[in-house]
C-alpha cells in the first residue's frame, strides 16, 4: 500500500473513533508528536512530586499527612503509566530519563514555582490538579490507545487529588483569620501559573490544528482555559476569596468570566529555565537518579545471576 | 540509544495483568520495569493496585509476548513462517484479545488458552477457536513465562488498599459543601 493510501486509511480510522494501537501504521509526525507530548507529560508527573513532597514531613495532622503521601505516590504512578505509553512508540525509558536529566526535555512549568506555605498544597490540589484534569479528560478521548488508557486511569485518581485540595481550601477559607490569609496568599501566587498551564493562546499555538485533526487533542487551549475559569471563579468568590486579577469581570452576553492578560514573558522565562525553582527541581531529580543507580545495578546483577543459575 | 543504555539501566519491561475478583478474567493494565518477575509483581502492585480491587496479578517479560493488531494481520496476509524444531514440545499459551473501542483503562483481556508448539501456531489456532470477528488486538503469551501472585499474597499485597478510603474521591464531600456555602452566601 502506498504511503498516501496508508495515511488516508489512518485518518479514516481516527475519524470513526477507532483507537490506533502499538503495531498499527501511523505517520512519523504523529509518532513524534505523541512521544514529545507523552514524555513531557510523564516528566511533569515525576517533577510534580517535588513541590508537595517537601511538605509531607510538615503536614498539620496525620490524616492530611496520609492524604498527601497518597497523592504524591499517585503522581509517581502517573509518571509510570505515561512512560509506559510513550515506550509503545519506540522510545526507551533510558532515553526519556536521560533527556530530562540533561535538560533537553521539558516538563510543566508550573512545578518551577515554590510551595511557600501549607495552604499551597490546598491550592495546588484544587487549581493545578483541576487544570490538569481539564486537559487529561480531553486526552482520555485521544486517538492513541495507550495514551488514552493512561489518561482514563489518571483522571479517576486526579479526581481525589482535586477534591482533597478543595476540601482544604473550603476549610481554611472558613477558618481563622490566619488560615484565610494563608489560603489567599497561596491563591495569589498560584492563580496565574495555573492559567498558563493550558498553554499558549490559540492564535499562537501552531501545533493545535494538526493535533486536533489526528485526534490527539480534541479541544483548544483557550476553550479549556475559559471553561476552567468559568467553573472556578464563582466558587472562589463564594468562599470570600479574591482572585488576583483586577480586570476579571463577568460577561453577560457570552456567560464567560473574562480574565486579564496573561504574562507570557514570564511563561517563557520559566520555560527557558529562569523560573524560581528550575535549578532546584533538576538538582533534586539528578540527585535521586544518582542515589538510586547502585540499587538498579545491584538488582539487575542479582537477577542476571539468578537466571544464569549462579546465585547461591 | 546504545550510548544511554551503557550509562544507565531502567531494567527490562514486564506487562502486568490484573484480576479484580476470583472468576473474573485477567486484564492487561500496563507495564512496569523490574529486574525480575518477582520485583515486577511488587512494582506492579505499587503502580496498579494502590486502590481496590485486585485478587491476583500476573507479570510477564515483554519479550515473551507475541502482539498483533488486526491491521497488522490484514496487511501481512499470512503470518511469517517459523522454523519449528522437529521435537518442539507443545506448551500452553494464554490468549488475550482487545474487542472494544470504548474508553477504557485496560487493554487486552484473557479469553482462554491453546496448546501449540510456537506462539505463531498458537495465534493461528486461537483465530480458529475463539470468536475472531471483532478483535482489534491479539496477545499470545506462553504460560511458562508468566509469574503469578499466590493466594497467600492477597492479604499482604492487595487488602491494605481496601482500608485506604481517603484515596477515593467519594470520601470528600466538597460538592455538597460548596452547594451549602453558595446557598447561604448573599450574592
Amino acid at each position: 500500500m502506498s504511503e498516501a493510501a496508508q495515511l488516508q486509511q489512518f485518518e479514516e480510522r481516527i475519524a470513526c473513533g477507532e483507537k490506533i494501537e502499538p503495531g498499527d501504521w501511523m505517520p512519523e509526525k504523529y509518532r513524534q508528536q505523541l512521544i514529545r507530548m507523552i514524555s513531557q507529560h510523564a516528566h511533569s508527573e515525576i517533577v510534580g512530586m517535588l513541590p508537595e513532597g517537601a511538605w509531607i514531613t510538615r503536614a498539620p495532622n496525620l490524616r492530611r499527612k496520609m492524604v498527601l503521601l497518597a497523592k504524591v505516590q499517585d503522581e509517581a504512578g502517573h509518571g509510570q503509566y505515561l512512560y509506559h505509553a510513550a515506550e509503545t512508540l519506540g522510545i526507551s525509558r533510558e532515553e526519556m530519563i536521560d533527556a530530562l536529566l540533561e535538560g533537553k526535555a521539558k516538563y510543566a512549568s508550573v512545578f518551577n514555582y515554590p510551595t511557600l506555605n501549607w495552604a499551597d498544597n490546598a491550592i495546588i490540589g484544587w487549581l493545578v490538579d483541576g487544570a490538569a484534569i481539564k486537559n487529561q479528560t480531553m486526552l482520555a478521548r485521544c486517538s492513541y490507545g495507550p495514551y488514552s488508557r493512561a489518561m482514563v486511569r489518571i483522571c479517576a485518581e486526579e479526581s481525589f487529588h482535586m477534591k482533597q485540595g478543595k476540601e482544604m481550601v473550603i476549610q481554611y477559607a472558613q477558618g481563622t483569620p490566619m488560615q484565610r490569609q494563608m489560603v489567599q496568599d497561596a491563591l495569589n501566587r498560584w492563580w496565574w501559573p495555573t492559567l498558563m498551564m493550558f498553554g499558549l493562546p490559540d492564535s499562537e499555538s501552531y501545533n493545535s490544528p494538526q493535533l486536533i485533526r489526528w485526534g490527539i487533542k480534541t479541544r483548544t487551549n483557550d476553550e479549556l482555559r475559559q471553561e476552567f475559569v468559568n467553573e472556578l471563579v464563582p466558587e472562589l468568590l463564594a468562599l470570600g476569596l479574591t482572585v488576583p486579577d483586577p480586570e476579571l469581570c463577568f460577561d453577560e452576553e457570552s456567560g464567560n468570566w473574562i480574565y486579564g492578560p496573561i504574562d507570557w514573558d514570564e511563561f517563557w522565562q520559566v520555560v527557558k529555565g529562569n523560573g524560581p525553582c528550575n535549578e532546584e527541581r533538576m538538582t533534586a531529580r539528578r540527585q535521586a537518579h544518582e542515589d538510586g543507580r547502585w540499587v538498579r545495578e545491584a538488582m539487575l546483577a542479582y537477577a542476571e545471576k539468578q537466571e544464569a543459575g549462579l546465585a547461591v | 540509544m546504545s550510548d544511554s543504555s551503557t550509562r544507565d539501566t531502567q531494567w527490562p519491561r514486564f506487562e502486568l495483568f490484573q484480576q479484580e475478583r476470583p472468576g473474573k478474567p485477567h486484564v492487561n493494565v500496563g507495564s512496569v520495569h523490574a529486574p525480575d518477575g518477582e520485583m515486577a509483581l511488587l512494582n506492579g502492585r505499587d503502580v496498579f493496585v494502590r486502590r481496590p480491587e485486585c485478587h491476583n496479578l500476573w507479570a510477564v517479560s515483554a519479550r515473551h509476548i507475541l502482539a498483533k493488531t488486526a491491521a497488522e494481520l490484514a496487511a501481512e496476509e499470512a503470518l511469517p513462517d517459523e522454523l519449528v524444531p522437529d521435537e518442539a514440545a507443545p506448551q500452553l499459551y494464554r490468549i488475550f484479545q482487545k474487542t472494544s473501542q470504548r474508553r477504557s483503562m485496560n487493554y487486552v483481556t484473557h479469553v482462554g488458552d491453546v496448546e501449540a508448539r510456537t506462539a505463531v501456531e498458537a495465534l493461528e489456532l486461537a483465530q480458529e477457536r475463539f470468536d475472531a470477528a471483532n478483535v482489534f488486538v491479539w496477545w499470545i503469551v506462553p504460560v511458562a513465562a508468566i509469574l503469578v501472585s499466590s493466594e497467600g499474597d492477597v492479604e499482604s499485597m492487595f487488602q491494605p488498599a481496601q482500608g485506604k478510603t481517603y484515596r477515593q474521591p467519594q470520601e470528600y464531600r466538597t460538592f455538597t459543601q460548596m452547594q451549602e456555602i453558595k446557598r447561604t452566601t448573599p450574592s
